[in-house]
């Protein structure tokens, strides 16, 4: 069957089909990125925090705007070249446009994993900290877990005696980990008691496993089985008798509805007791002897004497201090604490002096020495440059809140070389992936701190928990790098399936690549928005 | 649009161009926001940062759709598709404007002091 108007337009609208498709698509594409647009209007406009403006780095973005744009002019020389029937060419261009499309979405993946491996801590005072995570050590040698990876320092650690597991939701890989554990602290996790259960209608109750068996995800399996079986045939018991129970009552009471005879529908708890088997709802394991184990924070709802993870197992024993440990710390940033104190009538500058940072943290304190003097500089610069406003007698511009409140890993640099802000000497590298900490190590550029457990108001690492910001950047970035990976695609089977119908129908797969191209301008007009908007705003 | 061969070997100067102006704006765009000399309006970013950054984006947004995408000159029925889209974008910009009228952004709305505005309001922490 020939398709229609794929070459030659339609009379009434003057375009070839697949091109009214492609406009009708963009049009949905211009509401969905609008609409992201317009949530992060809202979002920056709501914001109960300090927005982290110009916060990410500029030559990543940069290049990758360079990248797209360049990507935008030779695909639209491939399709040119397609028209002048010049499949080299065409082969050329489409060839560097797919290759800016990989080089886009590795940069963007670089961007990425620098945020995934980057923590922020926000404490009780608002005080934000950011920098990289230490590892657990033991002996001078890093502690692996059962997957063989490095332990963040940034475990909660409980002194644990007992653990009571869900037998419904008990996470498989959860288990695994603590029974690694306890292998590493040479403790044992075993059954505190027999489980009995009946397990067949009218049978007694038989042991489905010892005191002192120990813990395995075969065990908690086999118990999560009879679990089940019971509750489903306890269901059906309850059903039936229910259902036993509504037609006496239908019968005792002729001519009313059910609602008017549902109150007397009841299931007598002793007339299915024989036929009811045991539904065991948790067990419970003792550790011996009691050891140490470490959750990650955001798997553990931490208690004094007893805590609990995501999957309700119950952890039994004292929380032990569990510091956070911060090594590179590479920005502090103080703005929040500021307008928190501002909103509280208070003098912010009073507020940080006064945070439990400053007090505790002579670099911290030295840091922040420094930076008020270099914001006086910068005070006098713009006095001496702008002069002072006439109505108010007071300087015509002020430093930032930036600029007053954060100390960046630029202005670790700065101050670490003795220069002033602005003057400190980045590599291109740095630029591009963040500082270079063991480069910089000699000069002790960024700290080490270690933060008390009760100190923290909430930590994440820079994923879209840690604030909107990165929830939308993330939103809109991710799905536009969809849209780029989708693209590309299309793109490929232009370039690699298309010679068989450029060799039979030139101007059919002309119009194709056009219609690919045009998807592909629209990939770099969401681009040319979102990189001001997340990397200069 | 240029459809004839030779009309599209003329067009091609023009797409190598525009390309340049979209690298050039680009630059223009990093060093207005990076290079203080070049900082409009008051100290740091601000409003007319904004707009300024919002006018290049847009200046480069409408050659790349005017010119690679053939906007310039293209049939009424795509006009009608994209002015569509365009027009319910704008709607979701008008209700993201009027959700600041709503009374729950109000501290007041619940009874408490509007505690927010002089922490906008103050040029230190702007």
């Amino acid at each position: 069957m020939e398709i229609p108007y794929i070459v030659t337009p339609r009379k009434d609208t003057g375009l070839f089909n697949s091109k009214i498709a492609i406009w009708l698509f963009l049009a949905s594409e211009v509401m969905l990125f609008g609409g992201f647009f317009s949530a992060y209007v809202f979002l920056r406009l709501g914001a109960d925090y300090p927005w982290p403006e110009r916060t990410l780095p500029v030559l990543p973005g940069l290049i990758n705007t360079f990248i797209l744009i360049g990507s935008s002019v030779t695909v639209v020389f491939a399709w040119a070249s397609l028209k002048m029937r010049q499949w080299r060419k065409f082969q050329f261009f489409m060839g560097i446009t797919i290759a800016c499309a990989a080089i886009f979405m590795v940069l963007k993946g670089l961007e990425y994993n620098v945020k995934f491996h980057h923590q922020a801590v926000r404490l009780n005072d608002y005080t934000v900290i950011e920098g990289h995570l230490g590892y657990e050590m033991e002996d001078g040698k890093e502690v692996l877990n059962h997957h063989g990876q490095k332990i963040e320092e940034n475990q909660i650690q409980v002194e644990t005696s007992g653990l009571t597991f869900n037998i419904v939701r008990f996470h498989k890989p959860w288990v695994e980990e603590l029974l690694s554990q306890a292998e590493h602290r040479k403790s044992k996790i075993v059954l505190a008691a027999d489980v009995s259960a009946i397990t067949d209608e009218g049978k007694p109750a038989e042991t489905l496993a010892k005191a002192g068996e120990p813990l395995s995800v075969e065990l908690l399996s086999r118990l999560q089985e009879s679990h089940l079986d019971a509750r489903s045939h306890n269901g059906a018991v309850r059903t039936a008798e229910l259902r036993k129970e509504w037609v006496e009552a239908k019968k005792n009471n002729p001519g009313k509805r059910g609602w008017e005879v549902s109150s007397g529908v009841n299931i007598d708890a002793d007339t299915i007791a024989p036929h009811v088997l045991t539904e065991i709802g948790t067990v419970a394991f003792k550790v011996d002897p009691p050891a140490m184990f470490d959750f990650k924070p955001r798997d553990i709802q931490e208690g004094a004497t007893q805590s609990r993870l995501r999957d309700d197992t119950l952890v039994d024993g004292k929380m032990l201090a569990s510091p956070m440990g911060l090594h590179y710390v590479d920005a502090i940033d103080f703005r929040h604490l500021a307008m928190k104190a501002v909103e509280k009538g208070q003098d912010p500058m009073v507020a940080v002096e006064n945070s439990w940072l400053i007090k505790n943290h002579p670099f911290a304190k030295d840091a922040w020495e420094w930076n008020k003097g270099q914001v006086a500089k910068i005070e006098k610069e713009l006095l001496e440059r702008h002069g002072v406003d006439e109505k108010t007698g007071k300087a015509k511009y002020e430093p930032t809140a930036k600029e007053r409140y954060r100390i960046g890993w630029k202005e670790f640099v700065a101050m670490a070389d003795e220069v002033d802000r602005d003057r400190e000497e980045i590599a291109i590298k740095e630029e591009f992936m963040g500082p270079d900490y063991h480069g910089r190590e000699a000069k002790h550029t960024f700290p080490h701190l270690e933060l008390p457990r009760e100190q923290i108001r909430f930590a994440s690492k820079f994923t879209p928990a840690w604030n909107t910001y990165y929830a939308i950047y993330f939103t809109i970035t991710g799905l536009h790098g969809l849209h780029v990976i989708g693209g590309a695609l299309v793109l490929c089977y232009y370039l690699f399936f298309g010679r068989k119908m450029y060799d039979t129908n030139p101007e059919w797969l002309a119009n194709r690549v056009e219609i690919g191209g045009l998807f592909w301008h629209f990939v770099d007009l969401v681009w040319i928005f979102a990189f001001p908007i997340f990397y200069l705003m | 649009m240029a459809d004839t061969p030779e009309a599209i070997r003329k067009s091609l100067r023009l797409y190598g161009l525009i390309g340049l102006v979209l690298f050039a704006g680009t630059i223009a765009t990093v060093l207005v926001a990076t290079v203080p000399a070049l900082d409009v309006g008051g100290h740091g970013f601000d409003a007319a940062d904004c707009v300024l950054g919002l006018l290049i984006a847009t200046t480069k947004a409408t050659l790349v759709a005017a010119i690679f995408m053939h906007l310039n000159h293209e049939k009424k029925a795509i006009y009608w598709i994209f002015g569509a889209g365009g027009v319910f974008v704008a709607a979701l910009y008008l209700l993201t404007a009027l959700a600041k009228k709503d009374p729950i952004f109000d501290p007041l709305f619940y009874g408490q002091e509007s505690k927010t505005e002089p922490f906008l309001a103050s040029p230190t922490l702007r």
